[in-house]
């Protein structure tokens, strides 16, 4: 076990001036020996970390994810050691490097070759071991053209780029980067995802923390969802990143219980009329699903352009996604989408019937509806997953009404290879010039 | 840009353990000073860096450069030594000419003044690098007495000017001079060490250090000779500048202390100072990191 948290909590006073009166309480109790009074909160204080535990083992790459404000940065800053929990340990086996903010260190007036031996030195590089890397960092942030000019120059990108150069090459045993990798272009990140590639094959631990659920997908394969403080998530990233994405969606909340009561009357009598497919496709029985239901989805299908229903479609063939939504209220007919999904939960495609504007016009309790997608299939040869879902915008937000994520499992096959993702369906011409 | 300080090859060394508790940080269990004195001894490139660093980004975008080290004392200088001159400031005889002797006083005194200053902005002046970077932060506070300190030394041209143009030969005992000079650094780094943790919290400090300070000036012996009237002769004991002024004055003016013991006790204040000021920091530093 590399990083140990137990129990750890850290509150915060929102008000300036109580800070600065807090603030000169807490340092008399310090300097005169008396244990600080950390259990409950005074007045204006918050908890930015509530009781949080967690084990990290050598090696990891572990995201840290949430909305904003849920104590994310905060957790970094105690791993850090720069500031102390109010409750709870925190133990660190090994050297730590962090890349908390872009240039913290830099002075404006130095140089960049300046502030790399500096940085350096604040990282308790000796010169010998900057010398070194003193290339390898210069031609890793691309810098080469501006490292003698003094650093307020440098554009934010450059900045980024010089930090994180410093930090790649300082050694650690563990990592701690705070969405800092944001900044900076195409090229320069993946360089950065490389030399994480890099940092994974050495054992190096990387904590991230990054509101870029694709990089924590592809990167991560663990992560930790913090919500106001709390760490109510720890897993998988895929399963932690669903969670997330159900916490920010209006959907997973069931408040019309009484809502739902009160239509099963009329879902029964026509559900059994319209549920026709069951049987037909090998569903996924660990699909996820969460919806207010105030329209649900009886059932979804792909079917070849004969309606017969398939589960291995050929590449750069037309096929069809049926998918049915029964309505239980008079109300506007939901928004329908589709989306398809590789089994690392990274999307490769879908649409919505908002975005290729149809319009249902308004149903009433009861109705069901049943949509038809047609579109050719251009992903390459793999397994993938169908998710279906229905809900529609009220008063500025989406409401989820019912979403299957990973409904049904499929499968493109192809005869002749392509590279990636989906064909480009290239034509290719030649002729000799000599 | 972050590491926990540990020497550069990692495979002779064990794996270092940091424990964060809401009482304090424990490095495996060892007691405080002998870490303490520990990163101290590592961070002292770091503290030679910074040092470097603010001296050579002082004048980068000025013409005038380190003229500007020495204008106001010369202009302070001449001033009162016109004041002096023609009689309007009741000043009493100094051993030495009165212009050498408050141009030597005011250095001195600058040098105290600016090593107080200089650490107590330390921390808020560094902002981030407190607040986001896990280094041993003594160094900042340490390393603020290297510009004053130069500061000082710079103005030792015009004195030498000055002390020629006198005729002021000082005893060959001067040169241990630095030696008097040490504990008033010492004495401005244990004050600035627990006035920098305050200024983080309260921004008042440093404002009201400023003012202290100009108070301070004329409450020691810089720009007139140490008075023997009571109740001003106070001034030469309760101020514990006095007698490192007053002992620099006797090695230039006649080569020995008139009053070791009162040098000696000062000494030894501004150890025990220097020492607990550093104690109280490292106890209290990580419980102020974030008013960075």
């Amino acid at each position: 076990m590399i990083i140990g948290v137990e129990g750890v909590s850290k509150k915060f006073c929102r008000s300036l001036k109580r800070t600065m009166l807090y603030g000169v309480r807490d340092v008399a109790r310090d300097v005169l020996g008396f244990p600080a009074n950390s259990n409950g909160l005074r007045s204006d204080e918050f908890w930015a970390l509530d009781n949080v535990s967690f084990e990290v083992q050598r090696g990891e790459c572990i995201g840290l994810i949430g909305p904003n404000g849920a104590g994310k940065s905060t957790l970094l800053k105690l791993l850090n050691g720069i500031t102390l929990p109010d409750k709870g340990t925190i133990k660190v086996a090994g050297r730590l490097a962090a890349l908390l903010e872009l240039g913290a260190g830099f002075h404006p007036m130095l140089t960049g070759r300046e502030n790399i031996y500096l940085s350096g030195a604040i990282s308790g590089l000796s010169k010998q071991d900057i010398r070194k890397n003193f290339d390898a960092i210069v031609d890793f942030a691309g810098l080469e053209e501006f490292i003698d000019s003094p650093v307020k120059y440098y554009s934010s990108g450059m900045y980024v780029r010089l930090g994180f150069a410093i930090i790649a090459h300082a050694n650690p045993d563990i990592f701690l980067i705070d969405e800092a990798l944001a900044v900076g272009d195409g090229s320069f990140q993946s360089k950065c995802y490389a030399k994480l590639q890099e940092f994974k094959e050495r054992e190096i631990t990387v904590i991230f923390v990054t509101h870029s659920l694709d990089m924590v997908m592809t990167n991560c394969s663990r992560s930790l969802l913090f919500d106001k403080g709390k760490l109510v998530g720890d897993g998988t990233s895929k399963v932690i990143v669903d969670k997330y994405n159900r916490m920010t969606t209006r959907g997973a909340q069931t408040e019309n219980i009484l809502h739902e009561n009160r239509v099963r009357g009329a879902n029964s009598r026509s559900a059994s009329k319209n549920i026709e497919w069951r049987g037909l496709f090998n569903v996924n029985p660990d699909e996820d699903r969460y919806g207010s239901r105030k329209a649900e989805i009886l059932e979804a299908g792909i079917f070849n352009l004969d309606h017969a229903p398939v589960q291995i479609l050929e590449r750069n063939r037309e096929f069809l996604i049926k998918i049915k939504v029964q309505h239980n209220d008079s109300m506007p007919a939901a928004v329908v989408a589709y989306s398809i999904k590789d089994p690392k939960g990274i999307i490769m495609c879908g649409t919505n019937t908002l975005y290729q504007k149809i319009d249902m016009g308004k149903v009433e309790g009861g109705t069901v509806v049943l949509i038809v997608f047609k579109q050719v299939v251009r992903l390459n040869a793999g397994d993938y997953l169908l998710s279906v879902g229905c809900g529609a915008w009220e008063m500025g937000e989406y409401i989820v009404y019912d979403r299957r994520f990973d409904y049904i499992p499929f499968q493109v096959a192809a005869v002749w290879q392509r590279v990636g993702l989906f064909d480009p369906e290239s034509e290719v011409e030649w002729k000799r010039l000599n | 840009m972050t590491a926990a300080l540990v020497p550069e090859s990692r495979e002779n060394t064990a794996p270092v353990q940091s424990t964060y508790t809401p009482c304090g940080v424990s490095r495996d269990g060892i007691g405080g000073w002998r870490i303490m004195f520990k990163e101290l001894a590592e961070s002292r490139r770091l503290i030679w860096l910074l040092i470097l660093r603010d001296i050579s980004v002082r004048y980068r975008q000025s013409i005038l450069g380190y003229v500007w080290a020495v204008v106001p004392q010369i202009v302070m200088v001449g001033v009162f030594a016109f004041l002096h001159a023609s009689r309007v400031l009741p000043i009493g005889g100094t051993r030495i000419a009165y212009v050498a002797y408050a141009l030597w006083g005011i250095s001195v005194w600058q040098l105290f003044a600016g090593c107080l200053l200089s650490c107590a902005n330390s921390l808020v002046s560094s902002g981030s690098l407190v607040s986001k970077v896990n280094f041993p932060r003594e160094a900042l506070v340490i390393a603020a007495l290297g510009q004053p300190t130069f500061d000082f030394l710079v103005r030792l041209a015009p004195i030498v000017v000055v002390f020629i143009w006198y005729g002021v030969v000082p005893w060959w005992e001067s040169v241990f001079i630095p030696l008097v000079l040490l504990p008033v650094m010492l004495l401005a780094l244990g004050l600035g060490f627990v006035l920098s943790i305050a200024n983080l919290v309260i921004r008042d400090t440093g404002n009201a250090l400023g003012t202290a300070l100009t108070i301070g000036m004329f409450l020691t012996p810089v720009l007139y000779p140490p008075p023997v009237r009571w109740p001003f002769f106070l001034v030469n004991h309760l101020n514990p500048l006095s007698p490192l002024l007053a002992a620099s004055h006797d090695l230039i003016a006649q080569g020995f202390l008139t009053k070791p013991e009162m040098f000696a006790a000062v000494c030894l204040l501004a150890l025990v100072l220097a020492l607990g000021g550093w104690r109280a920091f490292r106890v209290t530093i990580s419980r102020v990191a974030g008013y960075a």
